[in-house]
Formats: structure tokens, C-alpha cells, sequence
């Protein structure tokens, strides 16, 4: 496989599935930036296990995930029910504290960076295969799990959290639980995510954990629609993949084009270009079409 | 003991940008109902423009600080419509939506001052801007022309505020639009003309900050804008959101404790200590210690 396509495939699943981590607080209102700094504690650990305590690959990825779900569980007991706007200044104090105290420790590289990761089963081809199918198996997975929740009792309680949390609050939902709950997996999403974004490009450098970074995953949210899994994971190929093929005089402002693109949306289309409307028409069309090939065919059958 | 007290004083200064900042930013979110995220960010790049002008007119501060309070005005008017314009397709007043288009104006003026001034590379102001040599000096406790202004300003440009707010019939609109909208409008305030009102009022603040944050630190970087956000939402958050006699006790400590940690521990992990005891209050109390006023 060649390498750009390689490292689109790749870095396009983690975007979904980063989108996804913030795509599932933000269902009663959370805008979790908690899991950016997640990404690079759980990442930056699974590195130092592998370079320095020579522990395998596997044995890192669980650790990446199972510190992701520690450290959201723990925050999540005292903003699982906080308003919006302590939840986002909290994700942004942590990223901060997380890059502050990466620079400055020498053991895991410092301001340089974690460099020389080894490839998954020694070979560099099986390791880019090895990567892509946990990445899409990840995305598969997780993107079931997300619709299974996006249509059961816990989903639609998490959509009346959006529109009125008192109201959701005397219906006898514990708001904070399921605040806890969804916080709590999206960060163990965003630890798997930062072990594997660091076995990509078989390094770590703490400019990918940036608020660009945040900038990036709330446009390929709010563009594609946030009120559905779908917008994600048709914003995250568009947006990545979009600027690699302009000029690199060009490129280099795609912050600048991704603010203005988020700012364009939020104000002519507010839900993102996948709306539940969308969704649930073509859900529809989708089922009447299964109807009538499974009607035509019992028919055929009874002929 | 001489190092506390430097620092105090240092603290002080840098406090009363931080009051500045929140009444700014307060002002905006009880007004025109907006959590403007980006408000630290206009004002970096008000710092900027006053650059630029300096470099123009060969240091001339009068036209310097006019082009940053004029600049300032100019880009919260401009994000007036914007927000209204989300608010109105909304048909609520939505102020996390506006949040999240104020992090995308946010993400855009970063960007430009790292690619679009000074080769990207942080921009240094000239030594009269912060007035020269220190106006005291006993040991280690110096005052900085910079820090008197800084103090000065804040002061008076607060108080100013809080006349406006209390002693005034704009004053008595704001507080009115704050406490109640549809009560307001009711009364016969105009909601649309009060709320550029603001917009223009925290612009005149947010060029005065600029001014002062460039008479002060002397330096700016496109970075300043981001780690100076997260602080002011701090500050306000940890107060309560909306509070301004919350924001100013909260902003003048934020200040004092930043300014003593950094008098004895060096380098980035002093500004670590402020985040980590903003992140804790905000954990144990994130409906903020005095209240919320929205």
C-alpha cells in the first residue's frame, strides 16, 4: 500500500473516532476537550512502555485504553453534570497542564518528542496492515455501539439533556450518571486513539496535541453534524484529506479555512450537514426499499 | 521577603488586566448573551495592530493605542451580526452555540498572527511604550512604569464601569437586558441597539487591555491569545459566570498567586500551578464561588 494513503486511511479513522469521543458527551451538551489531553497522557504512557520497559505492543493498548477510562471516570465524578461551558474550560486547563508537564519531563523525551517505536510483528508492511484493520475494526465497532445508543432509552435521555436538563432532571433521569457514562468511554476512546496515532507515524511530538487539534475535531463535528454519528464520518475524510490536495501555500492556512468553514455552518446550518432528518429519511427509504426486495422476493418464492 | 513583595506588586498589576479582561468579557455574556471565547484573542490582536501602527509612525503611542482601541471595537462589531445571526436561526438564546463560533473566530485570528505578521515569529514593543526605568527601586521591589499603568488604568477604567453600570440609564439597560430579556424589551429597551451597546463598550475595554498588556509584558506571541482565554473563562468560571464583583476579587487574586508562584518556581511549570489550582476550584465548585449571575 503506498505510504500517503497509508497514513490517509489511518489518520482519517482516528479523526472518527476522536470526533466520536467528543460526538458522545456533547449529546447532553458536553463539549469534552478533556479527551485531547487524554489522547496524549495515554499515548505518551503506552510509548514509554514499549521504549523503555520493553512491554508489547498489545499490553500498551489496553493500558492506553484502561488509563483513558480511570482518568474520565475520575474527572467525570465532579463535571458529569456541570454546565457546558465548565466542562470545555476544564478539557482546555487539562490539555494545558498535560503539554506543560510532557515538555518538561525528560523520561518520555521532552520538547523532542518520543522517536523510534517498533512495527507491530517486525515487519513494516504487517504493521501498516496490522494498524488499519485495529483502527477500522475500532471504527466499526464503536460506530455500532454509537448507534445502538444513539436509538435506546439512554440515547434519547441524553438528547432531552441537550434541550432541558431540568426538565430531564423531574422525568426521573440521573443526569449525572449518564454524564459519567458517556464521558467516561469517550476518554477511554481517546486513550486507545493516542496509542495508535502514536504507532502511525512510529513517534510522538506534542505539536499534534495542540488546541489545533481541538479546532479540527469540533469542525469536522459541527460541519458533517452533530447530531448524528454519520456527519463525522463524512466531514472527517473531506476535511483532512481536502487541504492535502491544495497548494501548500494554501494549506498551510487550513486553520484559517477550517474557523471560517465552522463559523459559515454554525450560522446558515446550525445542525451540520447531516441532519437526523436526513438520517431518518434515508433510514426509510433504506428499510422500504428492504421491504419491497423481501415482499418481492417471498412472492417469487410463492410463485 | 523582598521577593514576596515584587511579586505582590507584579501581581497586582497583571491582576487588574485580569479584571479587565473578565468585565470585558462579562459584559458581553450578560448583555448580548454570548460566551465570547475569543475576547483574549481580539485583544492579542489589537496588541498586534499596535505593533503594526508603531512600526508605521515611528513609535507615535497616541495613534498606537488609538489604531488598538479602534481595531478592537471594529472586530467585536463585526462578530455582532454573527452571533445574532446564530441566536436567531436557534430562535433561543444559545450561548454554548455562540461559544463554539467564537472558538472558530478564536482558531482564525490565531492563525493569522502565526502566519500573517512578523514572519510568524513573536513581536517585541518598543522600551518607551512601558515608560523606561523603574519609577521605585528599594533591593529586589522595583515599580514599573508599565505596572502603575497597568494598576492605574485598570482602576479607574473599572470604576468608570461600575458608574456606568449603576449610576446611568445604559448602565440600568445592561442590567435590566442581564436580569431579565423579555422584561426589557417589554419596558421599551431596545435589545438590537443596547446589545452592539456592549459590543462596542468591551471593545473599548478590550483595546485599553491591549495597550496595557503590551505596555506590561513588553512581548507578544500568537500563542498569548489561547493561554490568556482559558484563564479569563477560568477566572470567570471559578467567580461565577456573569458576576463582575466575583470576576474582580477572582482576577486580582489570579494575578497575585500567579505573579508570587512565578517569584519561586521558574520557567512553565509556575504558570502549571495556576492552571492546576484553577482546574481544582473549577472541579470542586463548577457553578463558581460566588455565584452564577446568568
Amino acid at each position: 500500500m503506498p505510504l500517503p494513503l497509508y497514513y490517509f486511511l489511518s489518520i482519517t479513522a482516528v479523526n472518527i473516532l476522536m470526533s466520536w469521543a467528543l460526538y458522545l458527551p456533547y449529546r447532553m451538551a458536553h463539549l469534552h476537550f478533556l479527551v485531547v489531553a487524554n489522547m496524549a497522557i495515554s499515548g505518551y504512557t503506552a510509548a514509554f512502555m514499549v521504549l523503555s520497559l520493553q512491554l508489547p505492543f498489545w499490553l500498551a493498548l489496553l493500558t492506553g485504553f484502561l488509563l483513558g477510562a480511570i482518568i474520565g471516570f475520575v474527572v467525570a465524578q465532579f463535571i458529569g453534570d456541570a454546565p457546558t461551558f465548565a466542562v470545555v474550560i476544564v478539557g482546555f486547563t487539562f490539555i494545558y497542564i498535560t503539554r506543560t508537564v510532557i515538555e518538561n519531563t525528560e523520561a518520555v523525551g521532552g520538547t523532542m518528542g518520543l522517536f523510534g517505536l517498533p512495527n507491530i510483528g517486525g515487519d513494516p508492511a504487517v504493521h501498516r496492515w496490522t494498524i488499519l484493520a485495529i483502527l477500522y475494526g475500532l471504527v466499526l465497532l464503536v460506530g455500532f455501539l454509537i448507534h445502538r445508543f444513539d436509538h435506546s432509552q439512554l440515547g434519547r435521555s441524553a438528547s432531552a439533556a441537550f434541550i432541558d436538563r431540568d426538565l430531564t432532571t423531574s422525568l426521573g433521569i440521573d443526569i449525572k450518571k449518564l454524564g459519567i457514562l458517556l464521558q467516561t468511554f469517550s476518554c477511554m476512546l481517546a486513550g486507545g486513539c493516542g496509542v495508535l496515532y502514536g504507532f502511525i507515524y512510529k513517534s510522538f511530538h506534542l505539536d499534534y496535541f495542540t488546541f489545533h487539534v481541538v479546532g479540527i475535531l469540533m469542525t469536522i463535528i459541527f460541519v458533517g453534524g452533530y447530531k448524528t454519528l454519520w456527519g463525522t464520518v463524512l466531514a472527517a475524510p473531506i476535511l483532512y484529506g481536502g487541504p492535502l490536495l491544495f497548494p501548500p501555500e494554501i494549506a498551510s492556512w487550513r486553520i484559517v479555512i477550517y474557523g471560517a468553514l465552522l463559523i459559515f455552518v454554525l450560522v446558515l446550518k446550525p445542525e451540520g450537514f447531516i441532519t437526523t432528518r436526513f438520517v431518518y429519511r434515508v433510514e426509510a427509504l433504506l428499510s422500504r426499499k428492504g421491504t419491497k426486495q423481501s415482499l418481492s422476493t417471498n412472492s417469487q418464492e410463492d410463485v | 521577603m523582598e521577593v514576596f513583595i515584587a511579586q505582590v506588586i507584579n501581581g497586582i498589576s497583571l491582576g487588574s488586566i485580569y479584571v479587565l479582561l473578565v468585565t470585558g468579557f462579562n459584559l458581553l455574556l450578560l448583555v448580548a448573551m454570548i460566551i465570547h471565547f475569543a475576547y483574549p484573542q481580539v485583544v492579542v490582536l489589537s496588541m498586534y495592530i499596535i505593533w503594526l501602527v508603531l512600526g508605521y509612525t515611528g513609535n507615535n503611542l497616541i495613534i498606537g493605542a488609538l489604531a488598538g482601541v479602534a481595531s478592537s471595537i471594529l472586530l467585536n462589531l463585526i462578530s455582532a451580526p454573527l452571533f445574532q445571526k446564530v441566536m436567531e436561526k436557534r430562535g433561543e438564546v444559545d450561548i454554548n452555540s455562540t461559544m463554539v463560533v467564537s472558538m472558530g473566530m478564536g482558531m482564525i485570528i490565531t492563525d493569522v498572527l502565526s502566519h500573517g505578521f512578523n514572519k510568524g515569529h513573536p513581536i517585541a514593543f518598543p522600551d518607551t511604550l512601558a515608560g523606561g526605568d523603574a519609577i521605585v527601586r528599594v533591593g529586589l521591589i522595583s515599580i514599573l512604569p508599565g505596572q502603575v499603568y497597568a494598576f492605574g488604568v485598570g482602576v479607574v477604567a473599572v470604576s468608570a464601569f461600575f458608574w456606568l453600570l449603576y449610576k446611568t440609564r445604559p448602565g440600568r439597560a445592561f442590567r435590566a437586558i442581564a436580569e431579565d430579556p423579555s422584561g426589557a424589551r417589554l419596558v421599551g429597551i431596545p435589545l438590537l441597539k443596547t446589545g452592539l451597546q456592549s459590543y462596542a463598550l468591551s471593545g473599548v475595554l478590550g483595546g485599553l487591555i491591549a495597550l496595557l498588556l503590551a505596555a506590561l509584558l513588553g512581548s507578544a506571541s500568537s500563542a498569548l491569545g489561547e493561554q490568556v482565554a482559558i484563564k479569563v473563562i477560568a477566572v470567570s468560571i471559578i467567580a461565577g459566570l456573569g458576576n463582575l464583583i466575583g470576576g474582580l476579587v477572582v482576577g486580582l487574586s489570579l494575578g497575585i498567586v500567579e505573579a508570587v508562584v512565578q517569584g519561586y518556581i521558574s520557567g512553565t511549570w509556575s504558570n502549571v500551578i495556576a492552571f492546576v489550582i484553577m482546574l481544582v476550584v473549577i472541579l470542586a465548585k463548577p457553578n463558581g464561588l460566588f455565584g452564577l449571575k446568568i
